[in-house]
């Protein structure tokens, strides 16, 4: 076993920090972290962006997700360093100001989102299999969506917000 | 973030990655997805002092080489596998598998290497310590298994969880390894060791360069079952591959291969088994009982040796019936 002494140490000499950069939502930034520190945290704590959620913290609830290059990731398991120069897009990139995109419209016609947390993940999720596949039948849906957790269990009208937005015969709800 | 530091390098190839691996000893860790790696170290299970990541080298697609054989880069994301079409075409058994991998992000940041040397698992072991409500578990430096009290007293009673590579098994597929004194080539079972404290037989410095799988025969068929508690994002509670040819009357089995995961520290194959299905009529019901008897699950993730039996008994004989159909051209 590997008794950790020293906490912040290797080998008796602190880790280089690194400066990194990377465009977050078309905005290119430049961040100071050390290699520990996870995309999550740099998007959150150096960058400011909140909206994207801290869950279980070991890469299982899908609140974290984020696109890295276009493709869901979960950026709670994934190191900032590992993301130099990359193109990250979070749920903050979908609103256009005030006005939200039809997928978020979607989201509010259908009661998708309930206490919100796993919302941010369920959208750049959403936003990566519509941008992949147009017209997804609810098993695509079902099976792109498996890596994210919605633990006040409104899971159906998730799936009826993204057939509602992908034009295939689901209506917004009366209200 | 991780609770401790550690340094971080990104070669450009993987013979600087094995030179980076060498140099610092037993000590780094190659990073590729990440997806197992990183719980496994914000729990403290794994501490490395120097993370090689191969995130900077570009994979190369799957192809086929000139004896029929097909190449796959142990870089390859497993989203990757489940979507080239040569994959889906030639070997569907190993798309499926890829694709039961837990959710739809950890297979887009996964590799097919990662998935292959993913760490034994334990629901006592893959927490912090500070939840090790005891002492730390055997494999976490302690003296004996506590999970298990019943366990001997030096063995580790964590559980090798992969989906894909019972199924690369059962294909006979070979290993290219890289090591800091070149290739070597081994094949897919010899990966394992059978040992829960250090399930791989690889070196320190040794990486997973590709995996061959050669051509499957005539009337061949395939059966891949995964139970889970929940269908999506979960590992698997027992994994069964059976893959078999057979004669050209489409009755007789010429041989077979049944192969578990999940159940083991490592991949566990009933052979008594296999050596009385060659060149015989099959009779799944049969089979499933011999198989289910030959191997010996590990109680895990609270599913105890009874439970695990009965449900290798009653899958292995759905999974033999949709083998034999497949060979038969009937599914």
């Amino acid at each position: 076993m590997n008794q950790i002494n020293d906490r912040t140490t290797v080998n008796g000499k602190k880790s280089r920090s690194r400066v990194l950069e990377m465009s977050i939502n078309g905005e290119a930034h430049e961040i100071t972290v050390k290699p520990r520190v996870m995309l999550l945290e740099a998007i959150r704590e150096k960058i400011g962006l909140t909206g994207t959620k801290d869950g279980c913290e070991s890469g299982t609830c899908g609140a974290c997700t984020v696109l890295v290059d276009g493709q869901p990731t979960l950026s709670c398991i994934t190191l900032a360093v590992e993301c130099e120069d990359k193109n990250i897009r979070t749920v903050e990139d979908l609103a256009d100001g005030e006005n939200l995109n039809y997928l978020q419209e979607a989201f509010l016609d259908q009661g998708g989102t309930q206490c919100g947390f796993c919302t941010p993940g369920m959208l750049m999720s959403a936003t990566a299999l519509l941008e992949k596949n147009p017209k997804p039948t609810r098993d695509d849906i079902n099976k792109a969506l498996e890596g994210n957790l919605c633990r006040c269990t409104g899971y159906n009208s998730i799936v009826d917000s993204i057939l509602q937005v992908s034009d295939q015969g689901v209506k917004p709800r009366l209200l | 973030m991780i609770l401790y530091d550690f340094e971080y390098e990104r070669p450009g190839s993987l013979k600087e990655a094995t030179a980076l691996l060498n140099e610092t000893g037993g000590d780094a860790q190659l990073l590729a997805g990440g997806t197992d790696l990183m719980p496994n170290m914000r729990v403290e299970v794994v501490t490395p002092s120097l993370l090689v990541s191969v995130s900077g080298i570009e994979p190369a697609a799957p192809e086929k080489c000139a004896d029929g054989s097909i190449r796959i880069d142990s870089l390859t994301k497993l989203s990757d596998l489940v979507d080239a079409e040569l994959i889906q075409n030639e070997l569907p058994m190993l798309a499926e598998s890829a694709h039961t991998v837990a959710s739809n992000q950890v297979r887009v940041m996964g590799t097919l290497g990662g998935n292959l040397c993913q760490e034994t698992r334990c629901l006592y072991y893959n927490q912090k310590h500070d939840y090790q409500f005891v002492e730390p578990c055997y494999k976490r430096g302690g003296d004996c298994c506590y999970p298990f009290p019943g366990n001997d007293r030096d063995v580790c009673w964590a559980v090798y969880m992969s989906d894909i590579a019972p199924v690369l098994i059962a294909l006979d597929a070979k290993l290219e390894i890289l090591g800091p004194d070149g290739t070597r080539e081994i094949a897919m079972a010899d990966l394992y060791t059978g040992d829960g404290m250090n399930p791989f037989t690889l070196g320190t410095a040794e990486i997973i360069q590709a995996i061959f799988v050669p051509p499957v025969p005539e009337r061949f068929g395939w059966g891949y079952h995964k139970t889970t508690v929940r269908g999506g994002l979960d590992f698997g509670t027992a994994i069964i591959v059976i893959v078999l040819q057979l004669a050209e009357d489409g009755e007789t089995c010429c041989w077979a291969k049944i192969v578990y995961s999940a159940v083991g520290q490592g991949p566990l194959r009933p052979t008594t088994t296999e050596l009385s299905m060659e060149d015989a009529v099959l009779d799944p019901a049969l089979i499933a009982v011999a198989a289910s008897q030959e191997i010996s699950p590990l109680p895990h993730h609270g599913f105890n040796k009874g439970f695990l039996r009965e449900n290798i008994r009653v899958y292995t004989e759905r999974t033999l019936v949709s083998a034999i159909e497949c060979a038969q051209g009937k599914i």
